[in-house]
């Protein structure tokens, strides 16, 4: 099942004019800082190396839907990856047939990029839009089997893991999905179904349930 | 004296924690009496979670000189902890660990914590009793093991961790029926949804039970429903050893040594006695001397460091003549299921422990798998949830769209009981950490019972959700908690300790963490780990009072 080859409909501006930050005043200062620092310009590229950061770049914006019309909005994914591995924040385990998650990166970005050597003759991050999403979608559609001597599902689970990771901690996304973000100290008062606090804004598409199908 | 009074004559700790708004006592802290490496002390602990505190406070009280050494930090919820899902990644223990067998079980933010409060500071909150026949499963069931105590045994420890946390929740119609001492939280819509849809369906549910006190608890405030339990309490109104017992500890003459990473127990090789621990704090390498010492690192760090005290007389490992040490480690299965709903649900707002059911929890003659399963609410944040949805394929615009009708989803989680098996175990990898040491490998692999009851889980859930409306169900295979590794047995051919916790090997060397639980059941494991530690803490103090041989 593949995300990319799918038409997006419906998901922006479900929720009209809601923005996480503007209840940034009702949060703690160690949460304000540690979500604003999110907000701030990227830092400086640490981790990849200038061809793994182009490969890496094309590839997080492809898992994260940021290929297309919003990219002047878009969640600087790559650099939040980067700084992560940088700084050795892993999941705090590794899959034993894969090597260390920094490693990992390294070693299944070069094989993306002789993928795209291959099938285009250039590096992945120039291969044309198509290209890449067929590129990607053969390493998902592999399953458990192998890519270039590691267990594909391994690494589609690095890639996605750090990708979601990066890219749902950012308050753009949390104001897609009409989440409000950081609750403390002031807390919910009007939990249960149906019910939304002053602050919220409900669905404007409720019944567009993309899981649905034929809707 | 109200039953409250009676906690706090017992456990101060609620008392000892501000009440200006602020949540940690630095006087306390400051103040705490410090014994130096050369002092050899009553009981030096490893490890200051479940297990860990509860044997501290308890000894504390009893006079014993006792310090607890834990690698994280000694955390401040002010000023450490924050309202926010990836900023809470120093919560999780995090140095490197290897997952390996045919089913793989992922560590970290799933089952692991850093730092005083252990995985408490991060679990979510459910505080369920065992039941009986958890004690005694390879009896009743011809599956797993029997526990070297029962039920009955433990039902006093759990009586008054159940008072100490404090747990609300409705009256406990499962297992052994009881009532809790604060009355059950309101629930939000993810709660509402799972009782709606198992009204339906006939199925009991009820509310809790939840160590989150309900009211003002000491100087503990109330919960204010924000739904951040998996991130640290910021509050002080969820329960963890951090806030229940080793404020208590302190008071009452403990140590607290936090940043210091146990390498070694050292063994005297003609007594065969332990005779302290080796850590390091601060880059240097301290031994600190010990009559006694108790391991509560968990289910990996314990066996790895019994394995990592390797020594002249114990050449497999620490405890390890008959090979038990890291075996029979148990991850219940937790598959996840969730139902999508027109109206909106925001499961968010609430804290995730919610209801459960324990309707399917013991061995249904009529199917073809034992033992059972529990189901309780769970409502992921956006990240985890993104991971839910990934776990279906979706990716790119596909996993933002999916992603953004977040607000109308349900979310419920399964506790399976898989079985203890012998090959499911920790041993030493080749890699080493930042100390040197080898890490942790852990070998995971499921059997034909552990694979029949997820996926009857997974069917109980999809009827509840579509029962209560949901037009769409979406699940994902996971596993929760961990227990085992170093578990309780008759004799030392079938496990590493005995039915105290003192192991079979080194007369002066106790384990009190879930390492020495033979079985899980369904339940959440927080509440048993500190029940069978306040046990052990009991035996040391009563049983065998400052003189054990």
């Amino acid at each position: 099942m593949s995300g990319a080859a799918r038409e997006t409909r419906g998901w922006a501006g479900r929720f009209p004019g809601f923005d996480a930050l503007d209840q940034v005043r009702h949060w703690d200062q160690v949460t304000v800082d540690v979500v604003l620092a999110r907000t701030d310009s990227p830092g400086a590229v640490k981790f990849f190396t200038e061809s793994e950061e182009s490969c890496a770049r094309a590839l997080l914006n492809l898992l994260t839907g940021q290929d297309g019309q919003d990219s002047e909005l878009a969640v600087p994914v790559l650099e939040m990856v980067d700084s992560r591995l940088a700084a050795g924040e892993t999941d705090g385990w590794r899959y034993a047939d894969m090597p260390e998650d920094g490693q990992a990166w390294r070693d299944t970005l070069a094989h993306l990029d002789a993928d795209a050597y291959q099938r285009c003759g250039t590096p992945f991050a120039d291969a044309a839009p198509t290209d890449q999403l067929a590129l990607i979608q053969a390493v998902q559609d592999l399953k458990s089997a192998d890519w270039h001597g590691l267990p594909a599902a391994h690494v589609w689970s690095l890639w996605t893991r750090y990708a979601c990771t990066a890219f749902y901690a950012h308050p753009f996304a949390w104001a897609e999905i009409g989440f409000p973000g950081p609750a403390y100290p002031r807390g919910y008062k009007n939990a249960g179904v149906g019910k939304l606090e002053p602050f919220e804004v409900g669905d404007a598409h409720p019944s567009e349930d993309p899981v649905r199908e034929g809707t | 004296m109200g039953p409250r009074d009676g906690v706090r004559a017992r456990n101060e700790s609620a008392w000892l924690l501000p009440n200006d708004g602020t949540r940690t006592n630095h006087r306390l802290r400051r103040d705490m009496r410090r014994f130096a490496d050369e002092d050899e002390i009553d009981l030096v602990i490893v490890g200051c979670g479940a297990g860990g505190s509860v044997v501290l406070q308890r000894l504390a009280r009893a006079g014993w000189r006792v310090v607890a050494l834990d690698a994280g930090p000694f955390w401040d919820p002010d000023t450490d902890w924050v309202s926010d899902e990836a900023g809470s990644h120093h919560l999780y223990w995090t140095d490197p660990r290897v997952i390996a067998g045919s089913d793989p079980v992922p560590m970290g933010s799933n089952n692991s914590g850093r730092g005083v409060g252990g995985s408490m500071v991060h679990y979510a909150g459910y505080t369920p009793r065992f039941h009986p026949s958890d004690f005694a499963t390879h009896t009743v069931d011809g599956v797993g093991a029997d526990w070297p105590l029962s039920y009955p045994e433990l039902r006093p420890y759990y009586e008054q961790i159940e008072q100490e946390l404090p747990v609300a929740g409705e009256r406990w119609p499962w297992g052994d029926p009881h009532g809790y001492p604060h009355r059950p939280h309101p629930v939000g819509g993810n709660g509402e949804v799972f009782l709606r849809g198992a009204a339906k369906l006939g199925i009991t549910a009820k509310v809790g039970p939840v160590a989150i006190a309900n009211g003002r608890f000491g100087n503990r405030p109330h919960c204010i429903y924000r739904g951040f339990c998996l991130q640290g309490c910021k509050v002080n109104a969820k329960a963890s050893p951090l806030i229940t017992h080793v404020p208590d500890a302190l008071a009452h003459g403990a140590e607290v040594r936090s940043d210091a990473m146990v390498t070694q127990i050292a063994v005297d090789k003609h007594s065969g006695r332990a005779l302290g621990v080796h850590y390091v704090t601060g880059g240097r390498e301290h031994f600190q001397r010990a009559r006694m010492v108790a391991v509560a690192g968990y289910s990996i760090e314990t066996p790895r460091l019994l394995l990592n005290s390797a020594s002249s007389r114990f050449p497999e490992g620490l405890c390890n003549d008959f090979d038990q040490v890291g075996r029979y480690l148990m991850v219940q299965g937790a598959p996840q299921t969730a139902g999508r709903f027109d109206a909106e649900v925001r499961m968010y707002k609430a804290p995730p422990p919610e209801v459960s059911t324990e309707a399917f929890y013991e061995t249904d003659p009529a199917q073809d798998y034992k033992r059972g399963f529990s189901i309780q609410t769970v409502s992921p944040l956006p990240i985890t949830w993104a991971e839910h949805v990934a776990a279906q394929g979706h990716w790119g615009a596909a996993l933002r769209e999916y992603v953004s009708d977040y607000v109308h989803w349900s979310c419920l989680g399964a506790l399976c009981e898989f079985l203890p098996l012998p090959e499911n175990r920790v041993t030493l990898a080749g890699e080493k950490d930042s100390y040197g040491l080898p890490v942790a490998r852990f070998s995971y692999s499921q059997c034909d019972n552990d694979r029949s009851l997820a996926h009857a889980a997974q069917s109980v859930m999809e009827d509840i959700l579509h029962a209560a409306g949901a037009d769409e169900v979406i699940t994902i295979q996971r596993y929760a908690h961990l227990v085992g590794g170093a578990r309780m047995a008759e004799d030392e051919r079938h496990g590493v300790v005995d039915r105290h916790g003192r192991s079979f090997a080194v007369p002066n060397l106790y384990i009190t963490d879930g390492s020495v639980l033979p079985t899980q059941g369904s339940a959440n494991p927080a509440l048993t780990i500190m029940a069978v530690a306040a046990r052990t803490a009991h035996h040391l103090t009563v049983g065998v009072a400052g003189g054990i041989s």
